[in-house]
């Protein structure tokens, strides 16, 4: 895991120095947990609520394991970049994976009578649910996720 | 993670501590796997211990309670803690299954 800090001029709304945090793994499920830590350690000058952080730890988990399983097919010899950044009250986050992308819209609803009880596929609707803003990319390997920090 | 097993008024109390998570899972599947192969007809699964659910924890419940419906076998969820909660409301599993607020009543009122 390589991770480096681009530093910005610009403070957030606690005064903490804003910088953009880019990491970049290997497409292997053991380095995610490394990556949230991370994430969790960078959040904590700013008091962020324990709900909020657990939606955070969540997301980022969720996204990444897509990233690395889905996207990247575990193939070890593609990478995940990883960047992340707080502007104002809002953590963002961008995970890119090197796969060949898919189509968010077609992930059939998990709620619904056909699918409740279906073992997968509610990883996507809990980011959809839990971030304040999720978007794709047009390939659909890259996602950007907003949380508001309470 | 760890799960502990009590036989309460006739029925089995599981308490769960930690994580369920992609990581935890499969021990937890391996937990109530017994439990289904004796047909077991009544279970409470204690959260208060649990501190976080992925969308991996929420499969494995979902799929022990499809693993107790052929025989007939009903699951009752207790002490979640909100945020566990809503993750329940959110995905709709709280029309799946029966969630009490506490194990006291979920096993007095387990007919």
């Amino acid at each position: 895991m390589t991770r480096s800090d681009q530093s910005a001029s610009s403070r957030s709304r606690k005064g903490h120095k804003e910088a953009k945090i880019l990491i970049k793994i290997p497409s292997e499920i053991r380095y995610i947990k490394e990556v949230w830590l991370r994430i969790l350690t960078d959040l904590k000058p700013y008091n962020v609520d324990s709900d909020t952080l657990f939606d955070v730890r969540l997301c980022v988990e969720e996204a990444l394991r897509n990233a690395v399983v889905h996207g990247n097919r575990s193939d070890n010899r593609l990478f995940v970049n990883v960047s992340y950044w707080i502007k104002g009250a809002d953590f963002n986050i961008e995970i890119e994976n090197e796969g060949s992308g898919f189509d968010h819209r077609i992930i059939p609803d998990p709620t619904t009578d056909d699918n409740i009880m279906k073992s997968s596929g509610r990883g996507v609707y809990l980011l959809k649910n839990l971030m304040d803003s999720v978007e794709f990319n047009k390939t659909g390997n890259v996602i950007k996720m907003v949380k508001h920090l309470k | 993670m760890g799960v502990k097993l009590e036989s309460k008024n006739g029925l089995v109390v599981c308490h769960i501590h930690g994580e369920i998570d992609i990581n935890s899972s499969p021990s937890i599947k391996k937990a109530f796997d017994n439990l289904i192969s004796k047909k077991t007809p009544k279970i409470v699964i204690n959260l208060s211990r649990v501190t976080y659910v992925d969308s991996s924890g929420l499969a494995t419940l979902v799929e022990i309670l499809k693993n107790m419906r052929p025989y007939g076998g009903r699951m009752r969820l207790t002490n979640m803690s909100s945020k566990i909660k809503s993750l329940f409301e959110i995905t709709k599993l709280e029309k799946l299954f029966e969630i009490m607020a506490d194990e006291e009543e979920a096993v007095s009122t387990f007919m």
